[in-house]
């Protein structure tokens, strides 16, 4: 008995060992081997990062008023697997958040998820509302919401900003590192029933720099409805005006027709968003004719009293320039012709100078590359080299054609003429003054500006622009535009354009309005000279400008 | 090693003269109190959060149930267990009857109803009939014991715990049950029941396995809950569908995994954020295991080895064969609930509700356990008593 005792209890020992040696070593192996992958299940099970976005900078005009500010939105979310009645859960929703009723019924019966977005960056007041209707399985969290309490004011140039908070054009998007600030982390713990335990934030968000812009709103808001007439008038197909410091090169305006309302980008055409005050890239015309004329003053080509014999057309290799308007084959003086806007006396002055000297001076003025402003989409237009003329060439550039620049290029190198011969880069953003060029010298810019003073004069092409008190100099432009189908210029379709400034002996305002493909009526001083007139009609008052 | 086969003698020793000594098998208690102490610690640290406002809600409960139990113990030790075999009959219908008085009067928990309500606490019958079971199949046996080889003698032993296995599995407690059986296998094994009977049994076991998991099923009569076949095959494959029968053992595995060589502490998220399932009663291993690491979990499975160990050194040293029976009884419930536990926890066996004795938390299966161990000291006390009065020293 006892032999047969002690060996079967022996075999139960043994037995018992083995299984116990066998569950320990298993626990080893899982506690060894398999650690890292199970700590890491338990982790992932447990724990969420979640990216808390910053609130973005605030965008404000000159004097401190908002245009761009970000606000707590509220983001509604579901955990379909506790949301219980789905068909009455998104009956109750749907009005709030403007989704349909089928369209959520279908994200919230959806089981095998864990979450879902219902709405993204929903109104606070909204947002509220869901919360109080305490909807098993349906949580909100907070996230910051662009929204432009100006509305469409400026809307190209403050641009808009993505559900990510991430900007997606204008100054949004060009200061993207000061707005935006840093995205901070928040760690959320939660149960095995998915609530959420803890919540810690390990990294905190800070909110991005506050940007103060050079635009003025006040007048902002004047450009854009007097664009928006000009719009309505013409009907163009798109028109730009900017308004700028000549002094330190703030921009004070910048509108874009047609108007695009950040707050709702989807609402307006792709074409309408960008900002073709600095991306249009356009044949000026004979805006351009004054820089010819700079140029062949900077050399000594010509004095403002020089008088040209102008003949009524002009051979240049196998082209034939002539005049737009009514008369020529007469005596005029360098004045006169920037007044009267003679083609074939600009394209004589620009003989004068000849490819390599019209090329030099076309780009000190900044022509050919980019003004620097900054923003997305700036373009820098296009200006060929001497090397690449046609014997035609001078016959064409010197009237401002067969070469491409940006409104903002043209604004920046009329600056020039109003500021003594030093450009300032433009700039939107208040404080990013720079130093200053100089393109010219202060008594060839002082000429130039005298025979601009000519073209409201009497026989001027603005000769019907006055503003009681000043003086204004400037100069209209009307250009042909390319037409892709027979590669020449087309006949019907043109550019029409005024820049100039005020007053014209203290110049404070440069004022550009360039409208494209008016209808109807298109020269620069019938679509654009009444819009430049009104702009600075308002602006000079309003800025305290005193009279000269 | 034992005098007689009978418990006669013990009444000699008892109405002998001189002094009661009692002596408890030292490193049994150590390892008792020891896994108790292990208990109480993993316990307060699982259980911290469970209850808001008593985080030691868990703790002082099972410090009681300890308490009360080590009282039991004591007594037990002092008692001469052959007495039990006298009461065997009234102790068997005893057993059977308070397994069927939860029927009429038991709380339900989770859909089966094992418990009675006493009011302070709650006590589960099948627990204490692990014990009375224990008592009644070794004095049968013992009985029985000039036909110890008989087919009769075997077949009527493996009805007597039939019965109440039958009825604890209804309740459904379908881990107490399966105790039952092995407690039944281990009395067989220690009487020196035939290699052949065993294997009969086993062949009708697996039989019944057949039966009770695939035939019956097919043919539309539930013999085990849905949940109870689920658990029972789920352990397959934990990882296959975690979201139901598997998600219990999985969150186990990714605990004792989580807490690799040392534990996580006070970051063992998978017990405190209720991952982790029962994590103070039938997972308390778990626990152990992602609080402590291995090393938590191998010092329990010491302390379990020591507690085997010394309970089958007593089997071995019973003066008597209903001692031996008893000893051989315990220790089998001890290593089948031990094992099929830690089997469980670490993924090994499937999920069958059987608590880890002295380790989970719980009044009834804490108490019994260490009434069990009672009867342990107790066979060691009166072996070590007729070694003395032999003149033989038994030694440690």
């Amino acid at each position: 008995m006892t032999g047969l005792h002690n060996r079967r209890i022996g075999l139960l020992f043994a037995l018992f060992l083995c299984l116990l040696v066998m569950a320990g070593a298993r626990a080893a192996w899982l506690g060894t081997v398999k650690a890292g992958e199970l700590g890491e299940r338990a982790n992932t099970q447990q724990v969420e990062d979640l990216e808390v976005p910053a609130a973005r900078g605030t965008i404000t005009d000159r004097h401190g008023l908002e245009l761009a500010v970000s606000e707590e939105a509220v983001t509604v979310f579901a955990n379909p697997m506790l949301v219980e009645d789905p068909v009455a859960a998104s009956a109750q929703l749907a009005p709030l958040l403007g989704r349909s009723e089928e369209d959520l019924l279908e994200d919230l019966s959806d089981r095998d998820k864990g979450f879902v977005y219902l709405r993204r960056k929903l109104a606070p007041a909204l947002g509220e509302k869901v919360e109080k209707l305490v909807i098993e399985g349906i949580d909100t969290v907070t996230e910051p919401r662009r929204t432009y309490p100006q509305g469409a004011m400026a809307g190209q140039l403050i641009g808009a900003v993505g559900t990510d908070n991430y900007g997606l054009s204008g100054i949004e998007q060009s200061h993207e590192d000061e707005l935006h600030g840093s995205d901070g982390r928040r760690r959320l713990v939660k149960d095995a029933m998915g609530e959420v335990v803890s919540i810690v934030e390990t990294e905190r968000a800070e909110a991005g720099e506050d940007l103060r812009l050079t635009i003025d709103a006040t007048l902002q808001e004047r450009v854009e409805a007097i664009m928006g007439e000009v719009g309505a008038t013409h009907m163009p197909k798109a028109a730009t005006a900017v308004v700028m410091d000549p002094r330190n090169g703030e921009v004070l305006a910048l509108a874009n027709w047609p108007r695009v309302d950040p707050n709702d980008l989807g609402a307006s055409p792709q074409y309408a968003r960008q900002n073709w005050a600095v991306g249009a890239s356009f044949e000026p015309g004979s805006t351009f004719k004054a820089f010819t004329v700079a140029g062949a003053l900077a050399e000594g080509l010509i004095r403002p009293g020089t008088t040209l014999e102008v003949p009524a057309e002009i051979q240049v290799a196998d082209r034939t320039i002539g005049e737009a308007h009514e008369g020529g084959g007469a005596s005029l003086t360098i004045a006169e012709i920037l007044a009267q806007s003679s083609n074939v006396g600009s394209v004589m002055v620009g003989l004068k100078l000849g490819p390599e000297r019209f090329d030099k001076w076309v780009r000190r003025f900044g022509f050919g590359e980019l003004p620097g402003i900054g923003l997305p989409g700036e373009a820098g237009g296009i200006v060929p080299r001497p090397e690449d003329y046609s014997g035609s060439s001078l016959g064409n550039l010197p009237i401002g054609q067969g070469l491409a620049v940006t409104p903002m290029q043209m604004v920046s190198a009329y600056s020039a003429l109003a500021n003594g011969g030093v450009i300032h880069r433009p700039h939107v953003v208040a404080g990013e003054i720079d130093e200053g060029r100089r393109v010219i010298s202060a008594t060839t810019a002082t000429q130039v500006s005298r025979m601009l003073e000519g073209v409201f004069g009497a026989g001027g092409t603005a000769q019907e622009a006055t503003i009681d008190g000043y003086t204004l100099a400037g100069k209209t432009g009307t250009a042909e535009k390319p037409d892709p189908e027979t590669g020449g210029y087309s006949a019907y379709k043109f550019f029409s354009s005024f820049i100039g400034y005020a007053p014209a002996r203290n110049p404070r305002l440069v004022v550009s309005v360039m409208v494209d493909e008016p209808k109807g009526a298109y020269y620069g001083a019938e679509v654009a000279a009444p819009a430049f007139e009104r702009i600075l009609e308002f602006a000079l008052p309003y800025l305290r400008i005193p009279p000269d | 090693m034992h005098a007689s086969p009978y418990g006669t003698s013990v009444k000699g020793f008892r109405d002998g003269a001189g002094p009661r000594f009692v002596r408890m098998d030292p490193l049994l208690v150590l390892a008792t109190i020891g896994l108790l102490a292990c208990s109480i610690y993993a316990i307060a640290s699982a259980t911290k959060g469970d209850i808001e406002g008593s985080p030691n809600f868990f703790v002082y409960r099972q410090a009681a149930y300890a308490g009360v139990g080590l009282i039991f113990m004591f007594i037990l030790s002092r008692v001469d267990y052959s007495r039990f075999r006298e009461w065997q009959a009234g102790l068997y219908v005893g057993m059977l009857a308070a397994i069927v008085v939860v029927f009429a009067v038991g709380t339900a928990a989770r859909g089966s109803r094992r418990a009675i309500d006493l009011g302070f606490f709650s006590f589960q019958t099948s627990e204490l009939g692990k014990v009375l079971l224990i008592l009644t199949l070794s004095a049968f046996a013992v009985d029985r014991m000039r036909r110890l080889g008989d087919r009769e003698t075997t077949s009527r032993l493996v009805l007597l715990a039939l019965v109440p296995a039958m009825l604890v599995i209804a309740q459904p407690d379908l881990g107490s049950g399966l105790v039952y059986i092995a407690i039944a296998t281990a009395t067989l094994f220690v009487a020196g029941t035939h290699w052949t009977h065993f294997a009969a049994l086993g062949g009708l076991a697996a039989v019944a396995i057949v039966v009770v998991l695939v035939a019956a099923p097919a043919a539309g009569v539930e013999v085990l809950k849905p949940y109870q076949m689920d658990r029972l095959t789920a352990f397959v494959n934990p990882t296959e569908n975690p979201a139901e029968q598997g998600y219990q053992q999985a969150q186990s595995l990714v605990a004792i995994g989580a807490g690799g060589k040392t534990g996580r502490g006070d970051a063992a998220t998978q017990t405190k954020l209720d991952f982790l399932p029962e994590h103070h009663t039938d997972f308390i291993f778990s626990v152990v295991g992602e609080e402590f690491g291995f090393m938590g979990a191998a010092l329990v499975l010491s302390l379990f080895a020591l507690l085997i160990w010394r309970c089958l050194r007593i089997l071995t040293m019973a003066k008597n064969l209903y001692g031996s029976l008893i000893a051989g009884g315990v220790t089998a419930m001890l290593m089948f609930q031990i094992f099929v536990n830690v089997g469980m926890t670490v993924g090994i066996m499937p999920i069958t509700g059987v608590t880890l004795p002295l380790m989970s938390y719980g009044g009834s299966s804490v108490i019994v356990t260490l009434m069990a161990l009672g009867l342990m000291q107790s066979i060691h006390a009166q072996a070590r008593e007729m070694a003395l009065t032999k003149g033989r020293d038994i030694a440690l």
